[in-house]
């Protein structure tokens, strides 16, 4: 954690909650989040838990967690007010619908930290994941490997949908420095397996040659079309779902890269939160964490992907479980999901 | 003393809110005239869609697809307000929400599919729809309407709260002081006895269909009043719209209840989820409690009516 020394005057003008005997403060935080049983979600929320019980300041955590809309989000956030939290930790349905609560929840001086996706609301702090750099590190990776030669296919997530907007931006980056890259299919796979799985199984049976695949994390699906229709493998990119990561470590002649996406940001959401309670907020409202690529043709990367190989892990949750110098829990705590 | 039998159900469920929102100051001292005024916004989109379904389960059928249509009325209003001013917008939305409730109740006269089947069918044409419409949650909304459903004129009674109620009078009061409002409850009780009294089966349902639509358009307007975007995708209003008519005390045979018992409904399932996120209860067990709750009342209800009918 980053921790600067906190004066007194911050600590009492920001920190409304009870203190502790022995100096730490109270702090209640709420969450809202609009998707329920989807893994990277569930990860989400446990990450927040786990970080939680490993803050000594955090006293409470209320979690409303439910399939809704924006406007079911809202009334969450209302309830949360409500409740007199000191900060609120959301995944936002949508940029520009919850401005109402957010500004009603910051003008009663609640830190409103938005994990995963961005908000409009001014004042609110941002903590996403970079997805420009995500798409770009993984195309240039699989330019690289093609020796700057070649068509490729590209899969995207949902049309309009900021994460998916701001990874063709890091995708077409990486496009512009290999001229010799080609795309010969672009498709939305809607961040859906099933429909992911079937488009390439239509690549596949068009003919078209292509060497190389990029996914925005509908992965593991795209290694089981090649291998249920006994086509070559070629290079394939994908995040580090518990699935494809195993893939990589095991699916002979396969050649790939995935690039991390955790969901565990949730648990540097209430990090974050916290350290803004606490006086140390940061420069920037918004904060990007950054993704790191782990690729299976080196023995260097193949020893990484080894290590990150977790049976214990649901296989819909992203591996990397937690995010160095924002979480400070164990793999042991967010896998139990308590706090 | 006919009165008060007359509306036993609804006076019980007022009771219980009352005793659900004397639980929320005691679980939350603070609780109080913000509160309400939260609570009544977020009622909006849902005492809307309750009060079109209990109309359509009053004339004997079900919507389905109720959700969808706020869905398209919602979007078509955000689009439609980047080119031209609030009234307007909210007078062509209105009409298409009643034009496409029409359609459906047209369909299921014409076709004599059952309602349960057309409307499931329609809930797939009209979330279509809507994202033909806008792909993505997009639009604009004009301020003034937005800022209709904030606040308090009088001291304790949200804004909110009074264009639920009189929106939902303007539609309902005149229909069931005419000849239409008889006809509607007793198609619902007795298609063939409504039938052979004179009644036309037919446009009964038509217009009960349409008539819920309206109510659905004013439920997709309060959306984006509440969020200031149109969103395609619907929201989880369906469910919820049966599980507040029931128990509001329509029966889902038809013919009987009214529309008050079912707003009041709506304000205790979100006063249950209130207090459930004030009380920090596990998110995957509040939708349970939510549940249980709702059958205990209904249960309990059935008892009681049937005692009441032994004495």
């Amino acid at each position: 954690m980053k921790r600067l020394l906190t004066t007194a005057a911050a600590l009492a003008m920001l920190a409304p909650g009870a203190a502790f005997a022995d100096g730490h403060a109270a702090y209640t935080i709420g969450v809202s989040n609009t998707v329920q049983g989807n893994g990277w979600r569930e990860q989400m929320i446990c990450a927040m838990r786990a970080q939680a019980a490993s803050e000594g300041d955090v006293a409470e955590l209320i979690v409303a967690h439910r399939n809704t809309d924006a406007a079911g989000q809202l009334e969450d956030l209302n309830n949360l007010i409500e409740a007199g939290v000191d900060a609120i930790v959301l995944n936002p349905a949508n940029p520009d619908a919850l401005n109402s609560a957010l500004d009603a929840a910051m003008a009663a001086g609640i830190v409103v930290v938005a994990v995963d996706a961005g908000v409009t609301a001014e004042g609110a702090y941002i903590l996403s994941n970079n997805q420009e750099e995500y798409a770009y590190l993984g195309a240039r990776w699989l330019f690289e490997q093609l020796g700057g030669e070649g068509a490729v296919v590209y899969m995207r997530g949902i049309a309009g949908v900021s994460a998916d907007t701001d990874r063709d931006n890091g995708f077409q980056r990486a496009l512009a420095e290999y001229p010799g890259i080609e795309v010969v299919h672009e498709v939305f796979t809607g961040w859906q397996q099933d429909q992911g799985k079937q488009q390439m199984f239509d690549f596949l049976a068009t003919g078209i040659p292509f060497d190389g695949v990029w996914t925005s994390g509908i992965d593991n699906v795209i290694v089981d079309a090649f291998v249920e229709s006994g086509a070559p493998l070629v290079p394939i990119v994908g995040a580090d779902n518990a699935g494809f990561v195993q893939y990589l470590a095991e699916t002979e002649g396969l050649q790939g890269a995935a690039v991390t996406n955790p969901g565990s940001v949730g648990g540097a959401g209430i990090a974050l939160a916290v350290d803004i309670l606490n006086g140390e907020a940061p420069a920037e409202t918004t904060v990007l964490v950054d993704p790191v690529l782990w690729e299976n043709t080196s023995a260097e990367g193949q020893e990484i992907i080894a290590g990150a190989l977790n049976p214990n892990l649901d296989p819909e949750w992203p591996v990397s479980v937690s995010i160095p110098g924002w979480t400070d829990y164990s793999m042991e705590e967010i896998i139990a999901c308590e706090g | 003393m006919n009165v008060v039998r007359k509306n036993a159900w609804v006076m019980g469920l007022v009771g219980l809110l009352a005793v659900l929102l004397i639980v929320t100051k005691l679980i939350q001292p603070s609780f109080g005239a913000t509160g309400l005024e939260s609570l009544a916004r977020a009622a909006l989109p849902f005492a809307f869609a309750t009060a079109g379904m209990a109309i359509v389960v009053i004339v004997g059928g079900i919507d389905l697809s109720i959700a969808s249509i706020m869905a398209v009325c919602g979007v078509t209003a955000a689009v439609l307000m980047q080119s031209m001013g609030a009234v307007p917008a909210v007078a062509i939305t209105l009409a298409l929400g009643g034009l496409m409730g029409a359609i459906n109740g047209g369909l299921i006269v014409v076709t004599k599919v059952p309602d349960i089947v057309v409307t499931l069918a329609m809930l797939f044409v009209w979330e279509g729809v809507a994202l033909l419409i806008l792909e993505s949650p997009g639009g604009s909304v004009a301020p003034g309407l937005r800022s209709l459903i904030n606040g308090s004129l009088i001291p304790f009674v949200p804004n909110a709260l009074l264009v639920i109620l009189i929106a939902i009078a303007l539609v309902w009061v005149p229909v069931k002081r005419s000849k239409l409002g008889l006809s509607i409850y007793a198609v619902g009780s007795d298609e063939l006895a409504a039938f052979r009294s004179g009644v036309s089966v037919g446009w009964t349902k038509v217009a009960a269909y349409a008539l819920a639509g309206v109510l659905a358009a004013m439920g997709g307007l309060s959306l984006i009043m509440l969020t200031g975007i149109g969103e395609p995708v619907p929201g989880p209003y369906l469910l919820a719209s049966v599980a507040a008519v029931v128990l509001g005390g329509v029966m889902l045979g038809g013919g009987r209840g009214g529309l008050l018992g079912p707003i009041v409904a709506v304000f205790i399932l979100r006063i249950i989820r209130t207090i459930l996120t004030l009380a920090n209860v596990d998110p995957n067990v509040t939708t349970i409690v939510e549940g249980v709750v709702m059958v205990a009342v209904v249960m309990l209800g059935a008892v009681l009516t049937y005692r009441g009918r032994r004495t």
